[in-house]
């Protein structure tokens, strides 16, 4: 009986110290390390947000409605296009 | 295999023998194309390659250089590391522009002072033509593509003319880069079909300088 109660007591204390160590664990947080974005929405693209929340511009302006299309052949280095633009109209070609 | 008699193998072994073989070795095969020198790419379009690598003209894209004179096309990787090399079809006419207008004008109304290659340097882009079949373009606005060697019209003879040793005879397309179908899909496609890149189209009428800029710098000479 005695060493039942010992043992009964060793695993009290073993459960007690193991409730302690999961309590003293760092909970998950909510909060951002950047409080000026904590509450707020992040700019995808890492720029700033500006004061109506749009988002920045490509510098390049290839977004923008009034944008031409880069001449297919240059006889001077051109910027790169992105690799993800979409495919021209189908057309044909002179075989 | 029977064994070569001491006499004869003293015979090869003779200078005038040695001599004999350096001979023949030294004479270009008739089929030029098909011997390793012949595909590898020709000095001009190895400085060029060192001269876009190095001024970042190819923006680090794979690309391709077309080497009128020659009939070849050779593609290189963005770090202008060589993948493949092959004879191509390029336009009837010498010439090294498109005439005005060109991209819009049904091929019928073309003549065939007309179907010439352009020469220069040409952003390329994956496309589809009017047909569905997947191409690169190399001048979207001149309908200039490079794709699959089109063999519907029997008379053009287009598969023998790829194969052939000669260069002349490659001269038969409209403008467009015909490449073999298998090297399309080996070498052209992975490295130009599914995203942007760039065509250097070597001129045939005019020194490379003329086309290219970056090789004017004083480093290329």
């Amino acid at each position: 009986m005695k060493t039942t109660l010992a043992t009964l007591g060793v695993a009290l204390a073993f459960g007690a110290t193991a409730s302690i160590a999961i309590a003293q664990g760092n909970p998950p947080t909510t909060t951002s390390p950047n409080p000026a974005t904590a509450a707020g929405q992040q700019s995808p693209a890492g720029g700033p947000m500006g004061t109506t929340g749009t988002m920045p511009q490509n510098p390049s302006g290839s977004m923008g409605a009034n944008s031409a299309p880069a001449p297919a052949a240059t006889m001077s280095p051109q910027p790169s296009a992105p690799a993800t633009a979409p495919m021209r109209p189908a057309r044909a070609d002179r075989n | 295999m029977p064994c070569p008699s001491p006499n004869f193998l003293r015979a090869l072994r003779s200078p005038a023998c040695a001599a004999a073989v350096a001979a023949v070795l030294a004479v270009p095969p008739a089929h030029a194309r098909s011997s390793p020198a012949a595909e590898a790419p020709a000095p001009e379009v190895m400085q060029l390659v060192q001269r876009a690598v190095a001024t970042q003209d190819n923006r680090g894209h794979a690309f391709a250089v077309v080497d009128k004179k020659r009939a070849r096309v050779h593609v290189f990787g963005g770090d202008g590391t060589l993948r493949g090399s092959s004879p191509v079809l390029l336009g009837l006419a010498k010439g090294d522009d498109s005439v005005p207008g060109i991209g819009e004008r049904p091929m019928a109304q073309i003549r065939p002072h007309e179907r010439t290659t352009p020469a220069g340097r040409f952003a390329s882009e994956p496309g589809v033509n009017a047909n569905g079949e997947d191409i690169v373009w190399v001048d979207y606005d001149a309908a200039v593509s490079m794709h699959r060697v089109r063999t519907a019209n029997k008379a053009d003879r287009r598969l023998e003319r790829l194969a052939s040793p000669t260069i002349a005879d490659n001269r038969i397309s409209y403008g467009c880069i015909n490449v073999p179908a298998a090297f399309y899909d080996g070498q052209v496609k992975p490295a130009l079909g599914s995203t942007h890149g760039v065509v250097y189209v070597m001129p045939e009428t005019e020194a490379a300088e003329h086309r290219f800029p970056f090789m004017r710098t004083p480093s290329a000479r």
